[in-house]
């Protein structure tokens, strides 16, 4: 069936099967490969991405239920002229990432959760933050990232 | 200075921007889809097999099996486990085709236009076999009567590996003991559980390569593997990689090299030539790559009044699964780690690979020395409790220094440092002080505290890990600069480096870049890195046994020199290749284990306090303090990355992260049920001590250390929890129903 949806601030119309997972839909349809998969049990947030502002993992819902949705994905994140979100900036300064891969999620995470929560302490960015996974990291340097930007440094 | 300095990663700004494109980002519009399927047999012959069916499904291009590949064998160090299981032995192989040793063998490739088609048509792979028994563990295969997994090797054992130390005089030693500990200790599995899921896309090039894209460790390697089951020339065969997402050793060994590389060859030996993409689930990446080695080592230690060492004598088998991987060099690892650093007159030694029919076990951060460092620092701290010597105490009255004699009676390499690192560690972590009291927690929100069941405890470790390879292994590393300029200009303008070392998210082209911008005298930001393609770069060795940096670095200040001598030459552009080879290193001797194994080693001491719940059995690490000399930390930041990464995972490996397998098979292949670190998991406080003091050898006196903070984090948790509560733990993951068994309470 058609599904539409806007991404990244552009109206997208695809076909889709009704049991097509959002970030395959994203991924093949959209194509937009800066959402990645790491698992198939919602465990590890590597595809999070914002729908309506919201933080959400695209690998629990269907396509189809983003109809009409307004999305932002990894690609969105910067500015139109290549400026980056704070929050990519800071995970680039405060070196929040190695292999890279959980790192658009983290950064979709972690900008929803600054949205909620301005000032955050240390203890609650690793609340906020317990639905993404990261094996290379050892997460201090992600949670130095967050209480960066939520500094504005 | 380039080096010194922690300059934002080379990588950085398109992996936060979501432009990095990692091996499943790569599918071109005209791919067609290629899925493996796994014989989900851990013993059993196949009988037959009929593809007539699954050929004849919508969408489908190919199926391949047994009978498409030319050498039907591969393998990292030894060519043990055919491509494909299949009726028929075909082509040149030495090992046995039909019988599938473990769930993952592979047992044909559906190519078909969709990856739904694909799974459709491989459900109609009609697959008749005959059950065998399974050789489940350890103790399965050495028991007298099992079915040999490898008979072709003529061993008549499945204990196919065997390494031996033989060291002074054992009842001298013995004689002079004032205290014995003796142990078994149980090592557990452990999942790579790399954040990207094996993935992979494979063409024919315009000069009629077949070429690879694909996470791995060593493009060589791969290519290498990749000719010999394809019977082709190397150099018809192109290895690249693209972003990774993340390794660990879990990608030294093949996935779906050799099946894509077929894939796309057979396509267009057929006259279609359309790219082939393949990607793992999570589950399938579990269920079908290698592990840490789960094993068993025994060890009786003794020490004399005074602390010092008399004798040790230890025997150690590690499941090596179904097929070799690199187990025996695993082993050997394993082998002499298991003296700790330490001087140890008399030692008696056995260890052993063991085959049995479990998945198989591999390359993972330390490659059989983390296993080692466990009995050996348990051991030694169980000394120190015995005599009531103060731990660190002890191990100063024990540690190698330069010159010493290790334990394959030939003197360590020189730039011997434990002795710093150790005391370095024990002043950092105040080791004297007074433990404060417990921070109350609760590790259920409907759980109330319970301040009296808390107990605290701090417990330290230590230990060495080579850099490079080891035991005679041809090492070497290569790398080719080359320098841009006008022609009458005295000093070049910018510089490219051609380098095959792979990227698996340490941060090692960044590093490069340092030294070759160092190297070369060239500003950071006019060194340009041609990287992990094996048709531009020379052989640069494996991202693995943290060798990296040291082996690279001193490729890149061969090349830079000789391309220097080039551009005084007049040579414009002015080329430098060179090829870094380090001092030889030799194998182990047969029956008493004697040999130089090793060139360079880096050292690591770890102080951990934690607490512990006695009424639950939840363990708090309250914090960590490791140390390390890195003769020279390149990029700093990239050192304490590295530092808090195998912290935080051998933190899971301690604590949490329980593979159960069941006669041949993995039971939780998800992250919802094998569970490493989340963020509100880990120690929140790890104090990383870099100390640089340099390695003779080492490209501006750098040591590895990527893998050394991984190796005593184990050991020095179970000091802690015996400094907690007077038990001693033989196993871990110490998860809270294993803690509160022991507690008894």
């Amino acid at each position: 069936m058609q599904v539409g949806m806007t991404v990244n601030g552009e109206a997208h119309e695809a076909d889709a099967e009704p049991r097509t997972l959002l970030v395959h839909h994203i991924r093949e349809a959209v194509g937009l490969t800066g959402t990645n998969i790491g698992c198939d049990t919602s465990s590890c947030g590597a595809c999070t991405i914002h729908i309506d502002g919201e933080p959400v993992k695209s690998c629990t819902m269907l396509a189809v239920q983003a109809n009409g949705a307004d999305i932002t994905t990894i690609e969105g994140m910067a500015a139109d002229d290549g400026t980056l979100h704070p929050m990519q900036q800071a995970f680039m300064e405060n070196h929040g990432l190695q292999c890279g891969y959980c790192t658009p999620g983290m950064v979709m995470a972690a900008t929803s959760l600054l949205q909620e929560n301005p000032s955050p302490t240390e203890a609650e960015v690793r609340q906020g933050l317990e639905g993404n996974l990261c094996r290379c990291t050892g997460y201090h340097n992600i949670v130095k990232a967050v209480l960066a930007a939520a500094e504005g440094e | 200075m380039s080096i010194g300095s922690s300059p934002i990663r080379e990588d950085a700004a398109a992996k936060v921007t979501g432009q990095a494109r990692y091996p499943a980002d790569r599918t071109p519009p005209d791919a067609v889809v290629a899925k493996v399927v796994f014989t989900d047999q851990p013993h059993a012959r196949l009988v037959s097999l009929d593809t007539s069916a699954a050929s004849a499904s919508p969408g489908v291009l190919a199926i391949l099996t047994g009978a498409d590949v030319a050498v039907n064998e591969y393998g990292l160090t030894l060519f043990d486990q055919p491509v494909f299981v299949s009726v028929e032995h075909t082509g040149r192989s030495s090992v046995r085709c039909d019988v599938s040793r473990w769930e993952a063998d592979h047992l044909a490739v559906v190519v078909a236009e969709t990856t739904e088609q694909a799974d459709a048509a491989a459900n109609f792979i009609e697959a008749e076999w005959e059950q065998l028994d399974v050789v489940a563990d350890i103790d399965d295969a050495l028991a007298d009567d099992a079915p040999l997994l490898h008979a072709e090797d003529g061993l008549g054992s499945n204990a196919y590996h065997n390494y031996k130390i033989r060291k002074g005089d054992m009842q001298a030693g013995w004689a002079r003991a004032a205290a014995v500990v003796e142990a078994t200790y149980e090592l557990p599995h452990q999942e790579h559980a790399y954040l990207q899921p094996e993935a992979g896309l494979a063409y024919i090039d315009d000069e009629g390569r077949v070429v690879v894209e694909v996470g791995g460790q060593w493009t060589h390697e791969d290519r290498e593997q990749i000719a010999h089951a394809l019977d082709l020339p190397e150099d018809r065969v192109r290895v690249i990689y693209p972003p990774i997402g993340g390794a660990f050793g879990g990608r030294e060994d093949m996935s779906l090299q050799i099946v894509l590389a077929l894939a796309a060859k057979t396509l267009h030996e057929s006259g279609t030539d359309r790219p082939v993409v393949s990607q793992w689930s999570r589950e399938e990446s579990i269920v079908g790559h290698h592990k840490r080695h789960r094993g068993r080592i025994k060890a009786r230690w003794g020490a004399d009044a005074d602390g010092k060492i008399v004798a040790i004598h230890n025997e150690a088998w590690l499941d090596a699964g179904a097929y070799n991987y690199t187990s025996n060099k695993v082993l050997g690892n394993c082998h002499i780690g298991q003296a700790g650093p330490y001087e140890v007159p008399n030692a008696h030694i056995d260890s052993h690979a063991v085959y049995t029919n479990s998945v198989p076990g591999g390359a993972f951060r330390g490659f059989g020395g983390p296993q080692a460092a466990f009995v050996a620092e348990s051991q030694m701290n169980r000394l120190a409790h015995e005599l009531g010597i103060d731990p660190v105490e002890i191990r100063r009255r024990n540690l190698l220094s330069d010159g010493s004699i290790g334990i394959t009676q030939t003197p360590m390499p020189d730039g011997v440092t434990i002795r710093e690192v150790v005391e370095a560690c024990a002043t950092e972590a105040d080791f004297d002080s007074a433990l404060g009291p417990a921070e109350v927690f609760s590790p259920f929100a409907s759980l109330p505290p319970s301040p009296a069941s808390l107990k605290r405890g701090r417990g330290i470790a230590c230990a060495l890990k080579n850099v490079g390879f080891s035991f005679g292994f041809p090492e070497r590393c290569e790398a080719t600069i080359v320098l841009h300029g006008e022609p009458d200009s005295g000093t070049p303008d910018r510089a490219e480096l051609f380098h095959a070392g792979a990227e698996v998210g340490q941060g090692s082209h960044t590093a490069f870049l340092q030294m070759a911008a160092e190297a070369t005298g060239i500003d950071l930001d006019k060194v340009e890195g041609r990287f992990s393609d094996t048709a531009s770069s020379g052989d640069s060795g494996s991202a693995s046994a943290s060798r990296l940096t040291f082996m690279a670095g001193n490729s890149i200040l061969g090349a830079a020199e000789e391309a220097d001598r080039a551009w005084q030459e007049g040579h414009r552009p002015a080329v430098g290749h060179f090829r870094y080879v380090p001092p030889s290193t030799e194998p182990l001797d047969p029956e008493t284990g004697i040999c130089h194994p090793n060139f360079s080693y880096g050292y690591v001491a770890q102080v951990v306090e934690l607490t512990v719940d006695t009424e639950t059995g939840h363990i708090v690490i309250d914090r960590v303090v490791s140390t390390h000399d890195v003769g020279k930390a390149i990029n700093p930041d990239l050192v304490v990355g590295q530092i808090e990464g195998a912290v935080v995972q051998a933190h899971g490996y301690t604590l949490s992260e329980r593979l159960r397998v069941d006669d041949g098979r993995i039971l939780n292949p998800r992250f919802s049920s094998y569970l490493i670190p989340g963020i509100a998991d880990v120690p929140t406080e790890i104090k990383s001590v870099v100390l640089e003091l340099a390695d003779p050898r080492g490209p501006w006196g750098a040591r590895g250390m990527a893998e050394m903070p991984y190796m005593t984090y184990a050991p020095a948790v179970i000091a802690a929890l015996h400094d907690a509560t007077g038990i001693w733990f033989e196993t871990f993951p110490l998860t809270p129903d294993t803690v509160l068994a022991r507690l008894g309470t």
